[in-house]
């Protein structure tokens, strides 16, 4: 994986994109352990320019990747590897790229939402898989309390968190 | 049995579950302290064996 992120690192530096981080199951597993996952979801914010008129527009991204031979498979890019979806970030995320945390893999630097960020985004998706991986960040990483309820109270999410810790307790 | 023996047999299990129940508990724990390289170790076998239970079209990474 960490030949995928030197090729996502060379879309920073080249300004195809202003900033991203790594989101979804990696992320998760970051901080939890092991599960299954099948993508590397990285979440982009988009140079202004690449935003016009409300409209996302990720060829550029798309051109530079397909300049270097890597090919699509269903609704992800192939990359050195590794299927990577890339997913233009909403307020939320946004938020969570920007607190993202930096770390090393195998050499490669790069940056990974944080977990208090990552339990707000997969209580609002509120899948059942979701609610697991809520569950197993609240009892198996360092998660700070305040940020999380800090975080959700700003997205409307505290409903959502209280019926998760209810479930945790019963 | 007498309702003495029953209630010690009960407290007995109990005490088992509690055990096996902390024992699962550290089991997590120490997985999630893997260094991140390892568990993507781990996620390609995961991955692998997914594809080998499904027979569907899973794409195992080539990293």
């Amino acid at each position: 994986m960490d030949k995928t992120l030197r090729v996502v690192n060379t879309l920073k530096k080249g300004k195809l994109i202003e900033d991203y981080a790594i989101a979804g199951g990696i992320a998760a597993m970051f901080y939890i352990e092991p599960i299954l996952t099948y993508d590397l979801d990285i979440f982009v914010i988009l140079p202004r320019e690449m935003k016009t008129n409300q409209l996302i527009d990720l060829t550029p991204v798309y051109d530079h990747l397909k300049k270097r031979k890597y090919k699509w498979k269903g609704e992800h890019i192939i990359i050195e590897g590794v299927p990577v979806q890339f997913i233009p970030v909403d307020e939320l995320e946004e938020g969570a790229v920007r607190n993202a945390k930096m770390i090393t893999l195998k050499g490669v630097r790069t940056r990974i939402i944080t977990p208090e960020y990552l339990v707000a985004i997969l209580l609002r998706t509120g899948r059942k898989k979701d609610i697991v991986k809520v569950e197993k960040l609240l009892t198996q990483a360092k998660v700070k309390t305040a940020v999380v309820k800090k975080i959700v109270r700003a997205h409307g999410l505290q409903n959502r968190l209280a019926t998760v810790i209810k479930g945790m307790h019963e | 049995m007498n309702k003495r023996s029953s209630v010690s047999q009960r407290g007995k299990t109990s005490t088992v579950r509690k055990t096996i129940f902390r024992q699962k508990k550290e089991f997590h724990q120490m997985q999630a302290r893997l260094s991140f390289a390892e568990k993507i170790r781990i996620l390609v076998e995961l991955q692998k064996i997914a594809r080998n239970i499904k027979k569907k079209d899973i794409f195992v990474w080539q990293i």
